[in-house]
């Protein structure tokens, strides 16, 4: 098992008035499914997301990452496990402005400490499977929206992560390029089993995975297989 | 990863093009300021500390009692050196100093230089390092006709000869010859001499010193001491060494003790016989003003840095979600920051060395940059990096803590540290204006001391020195007849020595109505006649010394004011007064109090006798219906005629008079440009407050400009929050600067009033300065299009 969550909560606490955003999360996520996490907005999707990238940490419950244990986990541990293995993809693509397209790519292999040369191998590679060889040397204002998520998936990927993790990635996109994102997506599950967990609103984005997660008021309300 | 942490942090200096300006700019004046005050500090310091052996040697000092003050002297007898090297163990050396009064003439053919010379024992050249160019170190004062030079005497007096076993012609009498030539000593030694003379010549030219008791002292001495001896068992056993001797000396104290060469220089004040510190208060305060620029400036640098965190907290967030750690973090800011440092360090220095000539040249100080030297490098490079780290800390601290989540969702620094950045303004504008109110003061204070009136006529004034045929007293009046007659001069008077110096003092007088146990001391003065006119000074009460009683030349002195007022006299002139076991001397006039050694501190009581033999300058008042040139000119002329063996060296006492305010003038001028610098730095600091505030409140003023505010309205809520800092900073600077200020006059006798205008005109400049950059900002804010702040939101 990948990812188990067990009575994951998370609230924030204001004058005594506690303020819900995630309640008893229980549910596990195995290796290689590609799960949509779905609701309206202030659901606590995002947060749900956030936990799992390590970014935020639950108030209560308990989550294990690859069978480690990861609330009670040192900082500097959690960031090697979180650097080996999670990827993270953003809806404002949250690339770095002051860095080109091959820096960019470059910037998590570095905290990786991968030697030079492989880091080169895997940029060339990777920028080679995106088609982005051209742009390499560009800076992120230069590319349109589309192209800039390319680069983030990209980013994303070239660590070889065992799992993506994209809060609303196409949320920024006109519908054509986001097409082509999902089925980018879509791919990377398939041909390299890499786990993908998407938080979405749009059920035509959902149904590119093989699971769908829809979170009310913090709670998991269903859990569907998609055929 | 430090190579595209490097290139990153140049393309944000370079896309930043304004902010980089600032900020690099910012620091570089900082930092100029800063290696200047430090490069000034280092010359003072490393004063004296040039020679080999310097922990072991020490200076004679002497404390002295009269009227129940303690006083400390460097002269002591000229007995000490030998009777303490022969009883006291721990002493390996000591060698006996004396200079006369002025320079003596050197000839060689048609070569006259007039040099400081030194007349000094020959162990002197053992105890102190001199680098000897030519000739034997070990005999070179051994004949007492055998002068040291130093090289750049040598080249005057002898070009490219070789100079050993030349003579010249000392003060046109006796052939002197060079037995060796030592090399010049740097500008930052205290022992200071053209010539070196052996002791035995001393005693030759004042063959009376020989016989001085052990009261009088005349001459300086250095000790060396042996390894492993303590200086307090040698100042323990020192301590009653005199009075042994000669015990009726004690009711003078008349204590001998040894105080490190070392400290010389740095620690020239003696008060009740203990060290209480001298230039080094003047050099403590430049080092700590060195580093309050340097802290104001990076002050700003955080305060700039900080400010821009919007656009870094993005970044932050992005390169933690990518799993950097907070450490790599921090490095890159460091490392940005750092960089910054060193590109204002290049700046720094280039203004360094294109403002050092002109450093050097106001404040008549000679300080040069040693390429070759390791430690300046370091201090380069460690001063940029220290400037780096400090500058650098608090940003990366403050960036590098930013949760991801929070910043990515679209945060904006929280308002928590903007009241310790407020604090860091508070603190630059305080430094600021403490600057800013001292120079006023002590510019007031030089203005003061200039405008107070003298007492004697400074202008038209010149000086020259008795010596050759002028020692001749009826050459000397055919002199002065011939000047007059030439119309150069209006009146002369001999005097004891340059107007503007010290002079003699005595313990010896007794005048009637004199407590017993009193043991004041009175300066005495020889004088010639015609003494009042020519220095422009009035009689008070009676009259001045005149060829026309013949008791004058005798039996007759002046007393100035001070001295009347000292001795308790109610009719001054007639009274009978004594002095040592000289014949009763009779009061004959007043001269009123005039100040020509120290402007600042109250005239001490003087004595003024008439003694042409003793005296050593004439004192000259000019016609001033004739041109200056035409004057000097005349003045040369009758000299060369009179007395061709040595040239004419005419000193203006105006320009001695200058020189009195030295110190003073320094401390301006550091106070005026450093605090300028200090103010100018706080304003970029002031302009980052606002720079970042404006990225803070965009949306606020955007809503009220919504809600139908107008311009001045938003201009008077953003500059409110600015002045508020400004005005709380002046009331933290003034009570700072006040006592500051007032200790700093608490030194002279004749002080300029603080009244409130040096911190009205404080309060108004730091407020109008900070109105004005802040409204470069907050006008840009509030002109800016409402609906382009809100839209990302």
């Amino acid at each position: 098992m990948m990812i188990e969550l067990k009575n994951i909560e998370k609230y924030y606490a204001n004058k005594g008035v506690k303020s819900y955003i995630l309640r008893h999360v229980t549910t596990s996520i195995k290796q290689g499914e590609f799960v949509s996490i779905m609701g309206p907005s202030g659901a606590g999707k995002s947060t749900l997301l956030n936990i799992l990238g390590m970014l935020e940490e639950p108030t209560y419950g308990e989550y294990h990452f690859m069978g480690e244990d990861i609330t009670a986990m040192n900082e500097r541990k959690r960031i090697e496990l979180y650097r080996n293995h999670i990827g993270f993809v953003f809806q404002a693509y949250h690339l770095i402005d002051e860095m080109t397209v091959a820096e960019n790519i470059e910037a998590p292999l570095l905290y990786k400490k991968i030697p030079g040369a492989e880091r080169k191998s895997r940029i060339a590679d990777v920028l080679d499977r995106f088609n982005m060889v051209a742009k390499k040397d560009l800076f992120p204002n230069q590319l349109s929206g589309g192209q800039q998520q390319l680069v983030g998936i990209a980013r994303a990927l070239v660590a070889q992560p065992s799992i993506i993790l994209a809060d609303e990635p196409t949320g920024n996109l006109q519908s054509a390029q986001a097409e082509q994102i999902m089925d980018l997506f879509k791919k990377l599950n398939k041909e390299e089993n890499i786990t993908i967990l998407q938080v979405t609103h749009s059920e035509k984005n959902a149904l590119y995975g093989n699971r769908m997660l829809t979170i009310e008021d913090g709670v998991v309300k269903e859990d569907v297989q998609i055929k | 990863m430090f190579k595209l942490n490097l290139k990153i942090a140049l393309r944000n200096l370079w896309k930043n093009k304004g902010f980089s300006l600032i900020n690099i700019g910012g620091l570089a004046i900082g930092l100029a300021c800063c290696l200047m005050l430090m490069l000034y500090v280092n010359y003072e310091w490393s004063y004296d500390k040039q020679y080999k052996n310097l922990d072991h040697i020490y200076l004679a000092k002497l404390n002295m009692k009269f009227n129940g003050n303690i006083a400390s002297t460097g002269a002591v007898p000229n007995k000490l050196a030998a009777a303490a090297l022969e009883e006291i163990p721990g002493i390996k050396n000591a060698a006996r100093m004396a200079h006369t009064n002025g320079n003596r003439l050197f000839s060689r053919d048609q070569n006259k230089f007039k040099l400081k010379a030194e007349y000094v024992d020959p162990s002197f050249i053992k105890i102190l390092s001199y680098n000897f160019l030519m000739g034997n170190a070990n005999t070179a004062l051994n004949d007492p006709n055998s002068i040291i030079i130093t090289s750049s005497t040598a080249k005057k007096l002898f070009g490219n000869v070789d100079p050993i076993g030349q003579s010249v012609k000392w003060d046109n009498l006796k052939d002197l010859k060079i037995s060796a030539v030592i090399e010049d000593m740097p500008k930052n030694q205290s022992i200071q001499f053209d010539v070196l003379h052996p002791w035995a010549f001393f005693d030759q030219i004042n063959p009376n010193d020989k016989k001085n008791g052990w009261g009088s002292i005349t001459c300086g001495t250095l000790f060396e001491l042996r390894d492993n001896v303590s200086l307090a068992s040698i100042n323990d056993l020192l301590k009653n060494f005199i009075v042994n001797k000669e015990p009726e000396l004690k009711t003078y104290l008349y204590q001998p003790f040894l105080f490190p060469f070392k400290k010389n220089h740095l620690y020239n004040q003696f008060e009740n016989g203990k060290v209480a510190g001298g230039k080094i208060d003047e050099v403590k305060l430049f080092a700590f003003l060195a580093i309050c620029v340097l802290f104001i400036a990076c002050i700003n640098y955080m305060n700039l840095s900080t400010a821009r965190s919007e656009k870094r907290a993005r970044e932050v967030g992005v390169r933690k979600a990518l799993g950097s750690a907070r450490g790599s973090l921090m490095g890159q800011f460091m490392l940005e920051s750092i960089l910054l440092s060193f590109l204002a360090m290049m700046i720094a220095f280039a203004l360094l060395e294109i403002s050092l000539p002109y450093f050097n040249n106001l404040l008549a100080i000679h300080i040069q940059i040693n390429y070759a030297s390791v430690l300046f490098w370091t201090v380069l490079v460690g001063v940029a990096l220290i400037t780096g780290f400090l500058a650098g800390s608090y940003p990366a601290f403050y960036l590098s803590s930013f949760i991801p989540v929070k910043v990515l969702k679209g945060f904006k620094g929280n308002t928590g540290t903007l009241s310790f950045r407020r604090l860091l303004v508070v603190l630059q504008f305080t430094l600021s204006i403490c600057m800013i109110i001292s120079a006023i003061v002590v510019y007031d204070q030089i203005q003061f001391l200039k405008n107070k009136p003298l007492g004697f006529e400074q202008n038209n004034m010149v000086q020259l020195d008795l010596e050759g045929e002028l020692r001749n007293p009826s050459k000397l009046e055919l002199f002065k007849t011939q000047l007059k007659n030439s119309g150069a001069i209006i009146s002369a008077s001999e005097f004891a020595q340059q107007f503007t110096n010290g002079g003699s003092i005595t313990g010896d007088i007794s005048w009637p109505g004199k407590p017993a146990g009193d043991n004041s001391i009175i300066s005495y003065r020889s004088t010639g006649f015609d003494f009042s006119n020519t220095i422009g000074a009035k009689i008070v009460a009676g009259r001045d010394f005149s060829p026309k009683f013949t008791a004058d030349t005798s039996t007759s002195v002046m007393l100035n004011e001070t001295a009347v007022k000292h001795m308790n006299l109610k009719n001054p002139v007639g009274t009978i007064i004594t002095w040592a076991d000289n014949p009763p001397l009779k009061v004959v006039g007043v001269i009123k109090d005039y100040f020509n050694e120290d402007i600042g501190k109250k005239v001490e009581p003087t004595i003024y006798y008439y003694n042409v033999k003793k005296s050593n300058v004439l004192l000259m008042r000019l016609n001033a219906n004739q041109s200056l040139s035409t004057s000097i000119g005349n003045i040369k002329n009758i000299s060369q005629q009179l007395n061709p063996a040595y040239p004419a060296q005419i000193t203006f006492v105006n320009n001695g008079m200058e020189e009195k305010l030295q110190s003073e003038r320094l401390l301006s001028v550091l106070s005026n440009i450093f605090g300028g610098f200090a103010i100018f730095i706080s304003c970029l600091g002031l302009l980052g407050l606002a720079l970042y505030m404006a990225e803070q409140r965009s949306k606020e003023i955007s809503i009220r400009k919504v809600l139908g505010a107008n311009l001045g309205d938003i201009l008077v809520l953003l500059n409110k929050d600015f002045l508020k800092l400004v005005v709380i900073s002046n009331i933290i600077a003034m009570p700072i600067a006040y006592i500051l200020v007032n200790n700093w006059l608490q030194k002279y006798d004749y002080k300029t009033d603080i009244n409130y205008l040096p911190f009205l005109l404080a309060i108004v400049a730091s407020l109008c300065i900070a109105v004005l950059t802040v409204s470069l900002q907050t006008f840009k804010v509030a002109k800016a299009n409402a609906i382009d702040a809100l839209k990302y939101e």
